[in-house]
């Protein structure tokens, strides 16, 4: 327990210092901050609105510490301000809506890459040297060396655009309601897959990677050894003995791996024109609105901390030597 | 050193790497030689296909592809290489002084370390580029370098850690051989093969993190590289209305030299761990995470 509350206490740490960064950006730039940070909004915005978005990243009359505090305080009560380009909806409104498509997509793509990415690495392993082995690792080299623009990019050309048999924009049919309904489920699937399968392309390779050279790294181990001393079948020390302990390090470099995983969905979903937080931030980019910018920052640093913090538990749940700490 | 280098002459991965990047590397330097258009002239009608005159078509506003891919090298490898460069000065430098003082210091650098590793860098970068305004080639160069040197550090401090207990540094220590002569002489030469690899991932990670940037519309827009390249052909919606060229050649070229420094990578980590190795393992999971780590 006391391990979980240390984790807690430094994700909350690293959650104020992006905020601290976002506090102090638009102060070190050259220039006028209120200037730079609401330069967009020009005459759009009414001036009562102006002024309450001033307030809210802590532009107030005052020493700094005192405007840094009610920036902290705007933050952590949950005002991360108005877009100026969607202008009046809220920041967390405008985020909160591409953060499910995200979520989703970067959740399943994970679970599917891990769970197939890690199946490859114990079999790479186990047949160290032969040509399976050479396959996998030297696919995932490659794999692992291209860039996820120009996957995306190639797929989106590939697939949506040459054959035509996938669409390449937006995450359902936009002509369709969003509801419960079988038609729109499977548009939502049918306009998520090529992302999802881009993603996926480029996560694999990573984890097959590691789970590999965990794999190895244990096959030499003295209790492997005893399980095929003991006359078990192949498979049973293969499993049983050798991937259940590589399974531990390889969950540990997921926590490694999510900000890789943010990042190439970001890319993704702007290639894809998917309406996740990557598409918004790409046209707040654009529209140089900078509530949204700073507030996807905030975002994404509490969903890669909430991550973490997910494979924290798992991490004590799955290594039996830890089973007290819960 | 010497057996490192032998190997890696014997390894095929290194020998298909190397001539990848020695290839590239030529095109840049070569550049003027190899084409006789300039990189951001209007030399053609716009969007032509490639032919005998341009070998790689024109973009929308009649640009030559393959004189601005020649000279985009130029931009990316810059970027790639003095980027890398800081970031593994800054990572290796932080890493042995953490492991090798300890005590205080050590304390102050992990957790700095520890809070970059969990602030997703790319969004990062992202808020960093939107307000400094179109960075030049050079800023992102220099926002890289000092934002991406967590890795470095975490690895290089562990690996530190195992040196300490050797029986050399003992002896340099009861010597009395200077604090910061015993880390630059002692620790660092011993820790070669994990800078190289580091190295090398940073390169790759700011070629690939840079062309990123530009390609969300970060960067210079004048610059010529292979971001921007990117960047003006999603622009000009290249891939709708089928000047595939104009998008997929900038990609291609990203994704042999990403390959290439890859192949390098793995070759270096293949030849220098079973000599080399005598820490943990857990380092070695975390130095591979580390050269995959710049797919974004």
């Amino acid at each position: 327990m006391a391990f979980l509350f240390r984790r807690l206490g430094f994700y909350l740490a690293a959650f104020v210092a992006a905020a601290t960064i976002n506090f102090f950006l638009p102060r070190l730039m050259p220039g006028d901050p209120v200037q730079i940070m609401f330069s967009s909004a020009g005459a759009e915005l009414p001036p009562e609105s102006l002024q309450s978005l001033k307030l809210t990243f802590g532009f107030v009359d005052g020493p700094l510490w005192q405007q840094y505090i009610t920036y902290l305080g705007s933050i952590f009560t949950g005002d991360l301000g108005r877009s100026i380009k969607y202008f009046p909806a809220p920041v967390t409104a405008v985020l909160g809506q591409a953060l499910v498509w995200t979520v989703g997509l970067m959740g399943i793509a994970t679970v599917i890459s891990f769970t197939i990415g890690s199946l490859l690495g114990v079999l790479a392993a186990w047949r160290r040297g032969s040509a399976f082995d050479v396959i996998v690792s030297v696919g995932a080299i490659f794999a692992t060396s291209v860039p996820a623009v120009v996957t995306s990019l190639i797929v989106v050309f590939v697939f949506g655009f040459t054959l035509g048999w996938f669409p390449s924009g937006y995450a359902a049919d936009p002509r369709l309601d969003p509801a419960f309904s079988l038609q729109y489920i499977g548009s939502v699937l049918y306009h998520g897959f090529l992302p999802m399968v881009t993603l996926c392309a480029v996560l694999t390779g990573g984890f097959a990677v590691t789970m590999r050279n965990n794999m190895i790294n244990l096959l030499g181990e003295d209790y492997v050894v005893m399980g095929r001393a003991k006359g078990l079948s192949d498979h049973h020390v293969m499993i049983w003995y050798a991937a259940r302990n590589a399974l531990l390090p390889t969950v540990s470099s997921l926590a490694i791996a999510i900000g890789t995983i943010l990042g190439g969905s970001l890319v993704t979903e702007v290639v894809f024109n998917y309406p996740g937080l990557g598409n918004i931030l790409y046209q707040a980019i654009l529209a140089r609105d900078y509530p949204v910018i700073q507030g996807q920052l905030l975002i994404m640093t509490a969903t890669m901390l909430i991550a973490n913090f997910i494979v924290d538990v798992s991490y004590v749940l799955l290594d039996p030597r830890l089973k007290g700490a819960l | 050193m010497r057996v490192l280098l032998d190997g890696l002459l014997r390894n095929r991965k290194a020998l298909v790497g190397a001539i990848i990047l020695v290839l590239v590397l030529l095109a840049a330097i070569a550049a003027p030689l190899l084409t006789q258009y300039d990189p951001s002239a209007r030399v053609g009608r716009p969007h032509q296909p490639p032919s005998w005159n341009h070998l790689m078509g024109t973009t929308r506003i009649g640009q030559d592809v393959f004189a601005r891919l020649l000279y985009g090298a130029r931009t990316s490898l810059a970027v790639g290489f003095g980027a890398g460069l800081l970031i593994t000065a800054v990572g290796t430098a932080l890493g042995i002084i953490a492991g090798y003082r300890g005590g205080k210091t050590d304390e102050v650098i992990s957790f700095l370390t520890n809070m970059v590793l969990v602030v997703p860098n790319l969004p990062l970068l992202l808020v960093l580029a939107a307000f400094i305004g179109q960075a030049s080639p050079f800023v992102i160069a220099l926002i890289l370098g000092l934002t991406s040197w967590a890795w470095g550090a975490r690895v290089t401090r562990a690996e530190t850690l195992s040196l300490k207990q050797k029986d050399f540094v003992k002896a340099a220590e009861m010597i009395g051989e200077p604090q910061w002569r015993i880390m630059t002489f002692e620790i660092f030469p011993n820790l070669i093969s994990i800078v190289g690899i580091n190295f090398i991932g940073s390169v790759i990670f700011a070629i690939i993190t840079e062309a990123t940037l530009e390609f969300l519309g970060l960067g210079d827009p004048r610059a010529i590289s292979w971001g921007t390249m990117l960047y003006n052909a999603q622009k000009a919606s290249a891939l709708s209305v089928g000047a595939w060229w104009e998008i997929l050649i900038p990609c291609f070229a990203l994704a042999l030299l990403g390959l290439g420094m890859s192949l390098l990578n793995f070759a270096i980590d293949e030849v220098a761990n079973p000599r080399l190795r005598t820490g943990n393992w857990r380092d070695r999971w975390i130095l591979l995470a580390r050269s995959g780590e710049g797919r974004l």
